[in-house]
């Protein structure tokens, strides 16, 4: 008993002082801010930090490896004098309305047909990911083969077809196919996303609903119009949302596919912001580059979540 | 002798490692003297290949570790501005052309080096030391050059009796039979810096000029830019395809080697490739001179290339233990310059006639006899505002612009606007 008397006065302040944490740790006003904490560490470390250096960066006169000062809204100013940066704030509305137009009507079709009761139904899901796994500098860099003045598969396959005359489209070295090859590529990657999304907001609508709209007489398309559409509603305001501001800073497609040219046409906020500020030392240009459409992409998020949320409520 | 005990060996770990935290030197039997060294991927592979047997033999002598890493040319710019940056990296980097002036504040002093080169060599060549000598210091030391040449089919053209051309003004004479033959002149009009080698040396060669030797007037809007222009819209029309808007720097010696360009204008590269490589089209191949333009001037793109050490480098006695290792030893340096077949010549002046040239009787037009050598945006001297010109590919632009249809004077006009925006920014 003496030794158990021993252990008792010894384990009893242990216990006590276990037990005070545990009280604290049931405590929800400490508990839960000590869970958000790392992940509000990792966001500052890696979001907020460099989105203040590069705010800094834009409002300054920074050039690589010497000292800098604030030279306010000058780079924003300097930039819409230059012809590059105008084609470029055109070129970067032109692809990205084309493209995401594009995948939201590629999409939808093609999250109706993987909805379908299709044989390898699970393989086909699968195989329609793949263009979205790929490495995008890898999978754009098979496209620039395919689109190659020299090597062209696609030229060659027209020709051969007789729909293209020799020595068929300059793919990459005239402005609108230039374009049209960019838009391309980054709808091919692009609409793995919106598809399989689409798809699960489509499993998700009540089986009741289309069997109540059938027993109404209502059709294919107006089962499409009338129920599909308007629940979908929600998850096509959250992948275009999301569409829109992956396309707007994209840059592997145009980098490896044109580099920006023919003549600029094909530049996007992204690239031209690396030929500026990498290429050239100015990193301060680079940065305003980069940043100049932020306000705008912060007015579209919040109208696109003010939307989804009157959806939801 | 006793063992020490716990106590004894905790004391003694204990204040040693404090003594080198205080002194933040490691002692010095731990210190282990190894130097890092960046450069781009050379497109004669062989001497990336030699580089790396040296840097062992380097540490054998020397017992400095030296590890080399390799990266693509386009993506230099950005692994060197990151550098910088976090100052940490690599301690020594490979620098093409203006390099050294982008970088000129983060780069060691070379001038003992050099100094040292140049009484082995002769003195630099002109466009090495317009690039790598910043404001009367020398930021980088010149390590070999590469310049353009013209590069032709010439089985092809003995087949058709065609001339070798000696002019631009011949190029085109010739250039419309090639096309007739399916084997048109290839040369780049897109975003590229194979475009500004050619578009510059022939703006110079028609007497033209982007920004004066003062470095700050823009020159580009005059009647040599427009003669200039007026001869690439007949070349774009008569004698190639509109494949070339779409090119990268490598498709000309792709289209070379492949059979269908019949003349390009390019550095050995596309010859040694075919030739390593045995493509059919190897034996073809042959070079000749620097064409001239109208006043019998033949100029031509130098591209030098430098070794630089970053001033954040802890390591700079060694490392320039390897550059004198690897510049300073003649039979290195020889060794070095002969795995690059050519394609790597020699930086100075007594060594412009090496030995590497008689490797193949097809470098012969690699004397260059009367040619004039430069960098991208001479004669103004390079600075951040002609990097920017240069990187804006102004020039290739207002080239594309023309050709595709926009009027000479607007094309030239154009270009004058935007030359005349990056003086003023």
């Amino acid at each position: 008993m003496a030794v158990g008397g021993i252990r008792v006065a010894t384990a009893s302040p242990r216990a006590g002082l276990t037990g005070r944490v545990r009280e604290l740790f049931d405590r929800e006003g400490v508990l839960g801010p000590l869970f958000v904490t790392p992940a509000l560490i990792i966001l500052l470390l890696l979001v907020a930090y460099p989105f203040a250096m590069a705010l800094y960066f834009a409002l300054s006169n920074a050039f690589i490896g010497r000292p800098s000062h604030l030279v306010g809204l000058r780079n924003f100013i300097n930039l819409w004098d230059s012809d590059a940066f105008r084609q470029t704030f055109q070129n970067a509305f032109v692809f990205t309305g084309i493209a995401v137009a594009f995948k939201v009507v590629l999409g939808i079709s093609l999250a109706l047909l993987l909805n379908q009761q299709l044989w390898f139904k699970r393989m086909i899901r699968g195989a329609v990911l793949l263009p979205w796994v790929i490495p995008t500098a890898l999978s754009t860099l098979g496209w620039w083969w395919m689109f190659n003045s020299l090597y062209s598969v696609v030229n060659w396959t027209g020709i051969a077809l007789g729909i293209m005359d020799p020595p068929g489209p300059n793919w990459l070295g005239q402005k609108y196919y230039a374009m049209a090859a960019v838009v391309t590529v980054n709808v091919w990657r692009g609409l793995p996303f919106f598809a399989i999304t689409i798809l699960a907001g489509l499993v998700a609508i009540p089986k009741e609903l289309y069997e109540a709209a059938e027993a109404d007489g209502a059709g294919a398309v107006s089962r499409f119009w009338y129920v599909t559409l308007p629940l979908l509603k929600g998850v096509l305001a959250i992948v275009v949302l999301f569409s829109t501001i992956f396309t707007f800073s994209d840059f592997n497609i145009v980098y490896v596919l044109t580099h920006g040219g023919p003549i600029n046409s094909t530049h996007l906020f992204a690239t031209l912001a690396r030929q500026i500020g990498l290429e050239t030392g100015r990193i301060g240009e680079g940065a305003a580059i980069s940043l100049y459409l932020f306000p705008v992409l912060v007015l579209v998020v919040w109208a696109q979540l003010r939307f989804v949320r009157k959806q939801a409520y | 002798m006793d063992s020490p005990t716990r106590r004894q060996f905790l004391a003694t770990t204990s204040a040693g490692l404090a003594g080198i935290l205080a002194a933040g030197v490691p002692p010095a039997r731990g210190q282990q003297r190894e130097i890092s060294y960046l450069c781009w991927n050379n497109f004669a592979p062989a001497s990336d290949k030699k580089l790396a047997e040296i840097g062992q033999r380097f540490t054998k002598d020397t017992g400095i570790k030296i590890r080399i890493d390799h990266i693509a040319a386009p993506q230099q710019a950005a692994k060197y501005a990151s550098e910088v940056q976090t100052q940490a990296g690599h301690d020594i980097v490979e620098m093409r052309m203006h390099f050294p002036w982008l970088y000129e504040p983060q780069l060691v002093d070379l001038g003992d080096i050099v100094g040292e080169l140049e009484k082995k060599y002769g003195k630099a060549l002109s466009a090495a030391t317009e690039t790598a000598k910043v404001n009367g210091v020398w930021r980088a030391v010149p390590q070999y050059r590469t310049f353009f040449v013209a590069a032709y089919r010439e089985d092809l053209f003995k087949k058709a009796s065609l001339k070798v051309p000696d002019t631009w003004e011949d190029l085109y004479t010739v250039g419309k039979e090639l096309k007739k033959m399916g084997n048109p002149v290839g040369i780049p009009i897109s975003q590229n810096y194979d475009t500004i080698s050619t578009a510059g040396p022939v703006l110079w060669s028609f007497g033209g000029m982007e920004v004066d030797k003062d470095g700050k007037t823009v020159r580009i809007n005059s009647p040599a830019t427009e003669q200039m222009i007026e001869w690439y819209k007949k070349m774009f029309r008569d004698c190639m395809e509109p494949e070339v808007l779409s090119w990268t720097d490598a498709s000309n010696n792709e289209s070379l080697q492949q059979g269908k360009a019949g003349w390009i204008h390019n550095p050995v590269s596309a010859y040694i490739v075919a030739r390593n490589n045995k493509l059919v089209t190897a034996d073809g191949i042959n070079h000749h001179r620097s064409l001239a333009g109208a006043n019998g001037q033949r100029h031509e793109t130098d591209v030098p290339r430098h070794i630089g050490i970053w001033k954040f480098s802890k390591n700079v006695a060694p490392a320039k233990e390897w550059i004198r290792y690897l510049l300073a030893k003649k039979e290195v340096y020889d060794e070095y310059i002969m795995s690059g077949d050519a394609f790597n010549l020699p930086a100075y002046t007594n060594l412009v006639d090496h030995p590497v040239l008689k490797t193949d009787p097809k470098f012969a037009a690699l004397k260059q006899e009367g040619v004039q050598f430069h960098c991208y945006g001479w004669p103004a001297p390079p600075s951040d505002k002609i990097q920017l010109i240069t990187n804006s590919f102004i020039l290739p632009n207002m080239v594309a612009k023309a050709v595709t249809g926009t009027p000479t004077k607007e094309a030239v006009g154009w270009a004058d606007k935007e030359m005349k925006k990056v003086m003023a920014g």
